[in-house]
């Protein structure tokens, strides 16, 4: 049992990077079948296209930044060996992890779809593209507050 | 500062000078033609004629740049094209290339081989089709002409069939026929293991059973296949031919898409040139289309920034002396376009502005207002000394090494350059240099990153929200402070006080009350800033419910109202974001780090992969954090800021120019 706390920690770890990961890998996916699209059109479009896409991109990013965090928290980077965790410490690092993964994976995609619609917009409308970029920034604000409440809490965890 | 005064022109010239009236109004770049009444529907016929000629050219240019663009290799990279190498020439060099260049007959080759190359396309797809039928026939022996013309007394068909529907049709045609020798069922031979969704088959029957057939084929699901009527002998000799023709058309084919990439290396160039010449002249002609004409004078209106007005007059009027212009301010019941005039330091920020809208003539230019937060918020969320380096460095050289960068890109460049200062300044106080990289591999420099160092969001993250979420209030305060200017300057008093003044008082008197209450002010502060809270709140009270009728929708309205404090808030909440993006590329830093240290235990080549990881992870990051710092300061002005004061909505200022799309024109 004494490795319990570890494992509930190192779930929270993959929860993150995994769950966050999928929702911008749907997001970008969606985006980039809109972007494909347009480009069929016209392949002058690459570069704004590009960026539209990589917009829902950044949650996969804050999961593994987390997951990164987690792990250095639990020694496991680096070759000093796992630190102790009690399943206490453990349920809380599980925890801290939920708000990054689950709003990071559900706005990553939802980001994904505003991203493939300001995708539409700008094959039609090119200058309208600093709205373009707003649309999708706007769900992605969920997930930086996401990411500041698990950074928030993991830096309150007292592991060792 | 702001939005450029403007002032209207009204250009009276002679006929027989239109053509260089126009030239010279394109060539200042910055006279916006105005139409003159909506009514005026038929245009000048002088200009029309020029027009409709040009059109006609436009046409021939646009059929050729469509046609072999993807036949033509750019000899310039994209990043230079983009950064201003372009080739060079004047609309004198232009217009002598348009007399001496032949369109029509360039047209009418590059016309030739397309179309051929059409044919060639459509026959190489039928023989492809062909061949394919006849692998799916090769398990036949017999001559094709069984399909296609059958002998005296037997013919055949072929078609596909699920594999489980073989048994019914062998039993199909056994049943209707007394004699097995009216019909033969032949099955192409397919594994078993491989389960095929569809096999070919073919049955060969009496002439006198042929409707019998056909209707015991469609019942058991046997699809026929139309076998091309030119096939007559076995599949085998058929294929034979086949595929001699079939090279025969790709060999074709490929030596007309070498002659179409010749013809686009020839006159591409050519193309793109001429391209930009009857854009310019397309434009320009258009333009004064919109005129008023009397039988032999036309009046021209447009706007031009009055800065430059003396400068364009007199070049306008030195083409002849049968002009005369006139100059005026704006009508107060004119909307004139609007134009941003902004000084060095601020002129790289127009472009967030014009992404948002564009402000009316007579209105407020955010530029100036957002430039420094904006700066700030882009240094705090990339934040990295070391990033910044790099982006400073990158641009430094984009700068020596490209001198003919148009001016829209130049300018956003320089933002880029602008903002890397602020991020270095933040990363230098913060002690974020590639992430952790001095903690990790220059140990000798921590002290003097110590020394520097006046917020640490590693260990201190309350602090730097703390900050984040002050510099909020500041920039949510400062709208409403402009949104009250604003008011004040058209004299709306009441509703300056009621809409933008209360609210300030109301958030300043509780931040106020509450670092007061919280030790971090003096204590006399905890009085000032509850009285401000209290009139602020009262104002919006009173001032929700000043259009209602019966006391109790003025009470109703008025607690909406304060409720309405929810969403400010959210909106200093949102500042939090300046933290989050920081943070992640700090932590993204020191991640790349520290799987380049990891890397770096690796036997004999561990240096060699660290080395790699670094370089690539820090500028991937670069990239990543750069959309991030962008995106999210950008966000910050457009929904909290601006929401306070600025809508925008105002037409903005489009001079006719010369077309640029391809080469560097010079008027």
């Amino acid at each position: 049992m004494e490795m319990l706390g570890l494992s509930l920690a190192m779930l929270g770890a993959a929860l993150a990077a995994a769950l966050a990961g999928i929702g911008s890998a749907i997001g970008i996916g969606v985006a980039g079948g809109a972007a494909a699209g347009v480009m069929t059109e016209d392949p002058n479009k690459f570069g704004s296209c590009l960026i539209l896409q990589a917009l829902p991109g950044t949650q996969g990013i804050y999961g593994l930044l987390i997951a990164f965090f987690v792990l250095n928290k639990l020694g496991l980077l680096g070759g000093g060996g796992a630190l102790a965790v009690t399943w206490n410490q453990g349920l809380q690092i599980l925890f801290s992890c939920l708000p990054i993964a689950l709003a990071g994976w559900q706005s990553a995609i939802w980001q994904g779809r505003t991203s493939a619609a300001s995708i539409q917009m700008i094959s039609k409308k090119p200058e309208a593209m600093g709205k373009a970029i707003i649309l999708p920034a706007m769900v992605e604000t969920y997930a930086v507050l996401a990411l500041l409440v698990s950074i928030l809490m993991l830096m309150g965890v007292q592991v060792g | 500062m702001g939005v450029a005064r403007l002032k209207k022109a009204e250009l009276y010239y002679h006929k027989s000078v239109h053509e260089q009236i126009a030239a010279a109004l394109q060539e200042t770049g910055a006279c916006q033609i105005i139409s003159t009444s909506e009514e005026n529907i038929s245009r000048p016929a002088e200009v029309e004629n020029l027009i409709s000629c040009t059109e006609e050219k436009l046409a021939d240019v646009r059929y050729l740049n469509r046609t072999l663009t993807p036949h033509y290799v750019d000899p310039i990279p994209a990043l230079d094209r983009m950064l201003g190498e372009r080739p060079e020439a004047t609309m004198a060099e232009l217009e002598e290339l348009a007399k001496n260049t032949d369109l029509k007959s360039v047209c009418d080759e590059v016309r030739a081989v397309e179309h051929e190359t059409g044919e060639v396309r459509l026959k190489l797809s039928e023989a492809k089709l062909n061949d394919s039928i006849l692998s799916s026939l090769a398990f036949l022996d017999y001559p094709l002409s069984i399909f296609t013309e059958g002998t005296k007394t037997v013919t055949a068909l072929a078609g596909t069939i699920k594999p489980e529907n073989i048994t019914g049709l062998k039993t199909a045609l056994g049943d209707f026929s007394k004699l097995a020798q009216d019909s033969e069922l032949i099955i192409a031979p397919f594994s078993e293991k491989e389960k095929p969704s569809e096999i070919y088959a073919a049955v060969i029957y009496s002439r006198s059973v042929e409707s019998e057939v056909r209707e015991a084929c469609s019942k058991c699901g046997l699809s026929v296949i139309e076998i091309p009527s030119s096939f007559t002998l076995t599949s085998a000799e058929e294929k034979e031919k086949i595929s001699a023709s079939i090279s025969e058309l790709e060999a074709k084919e490929s030596a007309l898409a070498a002659k179409m990439s010749e013809l686009a290396n020839a006159n591409m160039l050519t193309v793109q040139k001429l391209s930009d010449y009857y854009n310019s002249l397309a434009g320009r002609y258009i333009g004064t289309a919109k005129s008023d004409e009397t039988e032999c004078t036309m009046l021209t209106k447009f706007w031009l920034p009055a800065d430059k007005a003396e400068e364009i007059k007199l070049k306008i009027e030195a083409i002849s002396p049968e002009i005369d212009l006139t100059l005026a301010d704006p009508a107060p019941d004119e909307e004139p376009p609007s134009l941003l005039n902004n000084g060095n330091l601020v002129r790289p920020f127009n472009i967030l502005t014009e992404l948002y809208s564009s402000p009316t003539y007579r209105g407020i230019d955010p530029t100036p207002l957002l430039a420094p937060f904006f700066w700030i918020f882009f240094g705090m969320c990339l934040g990295d000394a070391g990033y910044a380096l790099v982006v400073f460095g990158a641009i430094l050289y984009v700068f020596r090494r490209y001198k003919k960068i148009s001016v829209g890109v130049k300018e956003f460049i320089r933002l880029f350059l602008f903002c890397s200062v602020s991020t270095f300044i933040y990363g230098v106080i913060s002690g974020s240099f590639f992430g952790n990289f001095i903690d990790s591999f220059l140990p000798f420099l921590v002290p003097l990153k110590n020394s520097l160092m006046l917020v640490d969001p590693m260990t201190n993250p309350m602090q730097v929200l703390g900050i984040s979420l002050l510099l909020g209030v500041i920039h949510l305060m400062f709208g409403l402070l402009i949104a009250a200017y604003d008011k004040l300057r058209h004299k709306e008093f009441i509703d300056a006080v009621g809409n933008d003044i209360s609210w300030f008082l109301l958030i300043v008197g509780l931040c106020l009350f509450g670092a007061a209450a919280g030790g971090m002010l003096p204590e006399h502060f905890v009085q000032i800033g509850e009285a401000m809270a209290i009139l602020g709140a009262v104002i919006i009270f009173f001032y929700a419910g000043k259009e209602k009728k019966g006391i109790i929708s003025k009470i109703i309205s008025g607690f909406l109202a304060l409720y309405g404090s929810t969403s400010y808030l959210g909106d200093i909440l949102s500042y939090s974001r300046l933290l989050a993006l920081g943070f992640g590329s700090a932590v993204i830093g020191m991640v790349i780090n520290l799987l380049g240290g990891l890397a770096a235990d690796i036997p004999y080549v561990g240096w060699l992969v660290a080395v790699v990881v670094i370089v690539g992870g820090h500028l991937f990051s670069i990239a990543i954090n750069i959309l991030g710092s962008f995106v999210h300061p950008l966000r910050l002005q457009y929904v909290e800021f601006f929401g306070k004061f600025y809508s925008g909505g105002g037409e903005t200022f489009t001079p006719m120019t010369l077309s640029q799309e391809y080469i560097n024109v010079k008027a």
